[in-house]
């Protein structure tokens, strides 16, 4: 059994019988030192999707999950389609890729992991660092090189992102995937 | 058949637990007709607001509640139609599982803490999917529509408005206390925490050209009043006086008695929860003193409260205010923004009623818990 704080976006729970695809997982501090998590789940059998609230220390059954490398290849409407090492194709939707879909951009090169549930493609999850590049910024306000002060960034599929005022448009930036925050500025990849 | 309600209180510190389950039960019995039995670990903090209470009886009948010792190791009974966990506590797993065996369904309801950020209402009223196939939902408290409102009962404004406006009626309140107002001053409540801030407030009202009349009931916040004082001990019915102020240590009084305090109050100074809600019901200007919490969690849920509150009052009240709370709740000095609060204390005080009767507009917490049952049914 998990807390259902460790329980992340991805994985799977089985909850009264039935598996539960956690398709987002927000973690929030509520009175007196404790925190619930506020859940998306997706049946994994019926389709069906609900939204679900624990406290941080409920226990939750996990699912051992099947993984499989994979990379980004194209959109092919309403899906995108990721490919593994022997160029196997996984075909996932919108609502399949919800917490990594901020950080979906064409010619990504990230190696992620495909899961699968019963043979059947369920989700992908991103590395937990990976390196974006801004597309749009303001100019830093206040001149501030600590890294302290953040302003917003647009990335090139319009996912907003909190970044450190010195950054600039063009500029790489490390984006930490599970809490969606920035990390640092980064090198461009090669 | 009435329906049956089950709380269950566990008691971690002070009295909020126990003081909001208490209300809440108390209301469900008197105003909607349920029965209920308030589940408390700790019947030495329930004696404290409820001095007929018998701290030995694992049953007793008090105000149409049944109050039950929750015992340690859980004993069977039959679970109620509801059952509410107030603040996240922990069921014994032995109710849980008769839950689960019960032929009829149960509402099983974890009332959460109150706060006014907005995600409250994104959690308020969703389900918690279970593996034992019971039906579980998360209740949030709140200050909009869209939660589940606040405790309130349904003759309280109009109680506490009469009260205010029969002057003699807060004199024999205050007489019956052992409270003599001081002629011409402003009367104070004090309820807090330990708080570095007291000192300098202090200080400043000590050396106020009006004098002050400061409340005190029995708590956390004597030690460092004591502190300040220099003087030893502050039994109950202390009164001692610096400069312009006059302070009195009151014993902890019941919960109908602490509303008419506050109601006489020109300003109160109250904390985490119960009183913090009863101090808006007040419609006086108030001071809260938040819950503090790890990585300063709590710092973020006073200003989502303060983002609130200040609506419609002008820029410089809300910043007087927004500083002087903020002064409190970090223990910062509170001498220059306790001299700007007064300076928009005509505002302060007409806010403090628009906020009231904002909020009374919503269906209270009662309400709304019944509601749910009723919309689950």
């Amino acid at each position: 059994m998990k807390t259902a704080q460790e329980m992340k976006a991805n994985s799977v729970a089985l909850i009264d019988g039935q598996p539960w695809l956690i398709q987002k997982a927000e973690f929030t501090k509520s009175g007196r030192n404790s925190a619930i998590v506020k859940m998306k789940l997706k049946n994994l059998l019926s389709g069906s999707s609900t939204e679900t609230v624990y406290k941080a220390d409920d226990k939750l059954e996990p699912v051992i999950l099947d993984r499989v490398d994979v990379t980004y290849s194209y959109y092919s409407e309403p899906n995108y389609v990721f490919m593994d090492n022997e160029f196997n194709q996984y075909e996932l939707n919108k609502d399949d890729l919800e917490s990594v879909m901020p950080y979906i951009v064409d010619g990504m090169t990230d190696v992620c992991e495909a899961v699968f549930f019963e043979g059947k493609v369920v989700s992908v999850d991103l590395p937990t660092t990976i390196v974006r590049q801004i597309t749009y910024t303001e100019g830093s306000a206040r001149g501030d090189t600590s890294g302290k002060v953040m302003k917003p960034a647009k990335l090139s599929n319009g996912t907003e992102i909190k970044v450190a005022d010195f950054c600039n448009i063009d500029d790489w930036i490390e984006i930490d995937t599970r809490t969606g925050e920035y990390k640092s500025r980064a090198k461009a990849p090669v | 058949m009435r329906p049956t309600w089950d709380i269950f209180c566990s008691v971690v510190d002070n009295y909020g637990d126990i003081g909001v389950t208490w209300r809440l039960a108390r209301q469900l019995v008197a105003e909607h007709k349920v029965e209920v039995r308030l589940w408390v670990d700790d019947l030495g903090a329930f004696v404290r607001l409820c001095p007929e209470a018998d701290t030995q009886a694992t049953q007793q009948l008090l105000q149409g509640v049944e109050i039950r010792q929750w015992p340690a190791p859980w004993q069977p009974v039959e679970p109620a139609d509801v059952v509410i966990e107030a603040f996240a506590c922990q069921l014994p797993a032995a109710y849980v599982a008769a839950m689960a065996a019960r032929p009829a369904k149960v509402l099983w309801l974890n009332l959460e803490y109150l706060s006014a950020e907005e995600w409250v209402e994104g959690c308020h009223g969703l389900p918690s999917l279970q593996s034992n196939g019971l039906q579980k939902f998360f209740f949030f408290p709140g200050f909009t529509a869209g939660s589940g409102g606040l405790l309130r009962e349904p003759e309280l404004l109009a109680q506490r408005q009469a009260f205010q406006a029969d002057s003699a009626a807060r004199e024999a309140f205050l007489c019956g206390i052992g409270v003599e107002p001081v002629a011409g001053a402003r009367l104070i409540s004090l309820f807090a925490y330990e708080n570095k801030a007291l000192a300098g407030w202090l200080d400043a009202l000590a050396a106020d050209s009006q004098p002050t009349q400061l409340l005190v009931p029995e708590g956390r916040i004597l030690a460092d009043l004591q502190t300040w004082l220099g003087d030893g001990p502050l039994p109950v019915g202390a009164a001692q006086q610096r400069g312009q102020l006059h302070i009195q240590v009151l014993p902890f009084i019941q919960q109908d008695q602490y509303d008419r305090l506050l109601w006489c109050c020109d300003l109160n100074a109250v904390r985490g929860e119960d009183s913090f809600v009863r101090a808006q019901w007040a419609g006086r200007p108030l001071l809260w003193h938040i819950y503090q919490q790890t990585e300063n969690v709590h710092l973020e849920k006073l200003e989502a409260f303060l983002a609130l509150y200040k609506e419609g009052l002008s820029p410089a009240a809300s910043e007087a205010l927004a500083d002087f709370w903020r002064a409190w709740n970090n223990g910062e000095a509170m001498a220059d923004s306790w001299q700007r609060l007064l300076g928009s204390w005509p505002e302060q005080a007409e806010h403090a009623e628009d906020w009231c009767l904002a909020r009374a507009s919503q269906t209270d917490l009662a309400t709304t818990l019944v509601q749910f049952y009723l919309n689950w049914l």
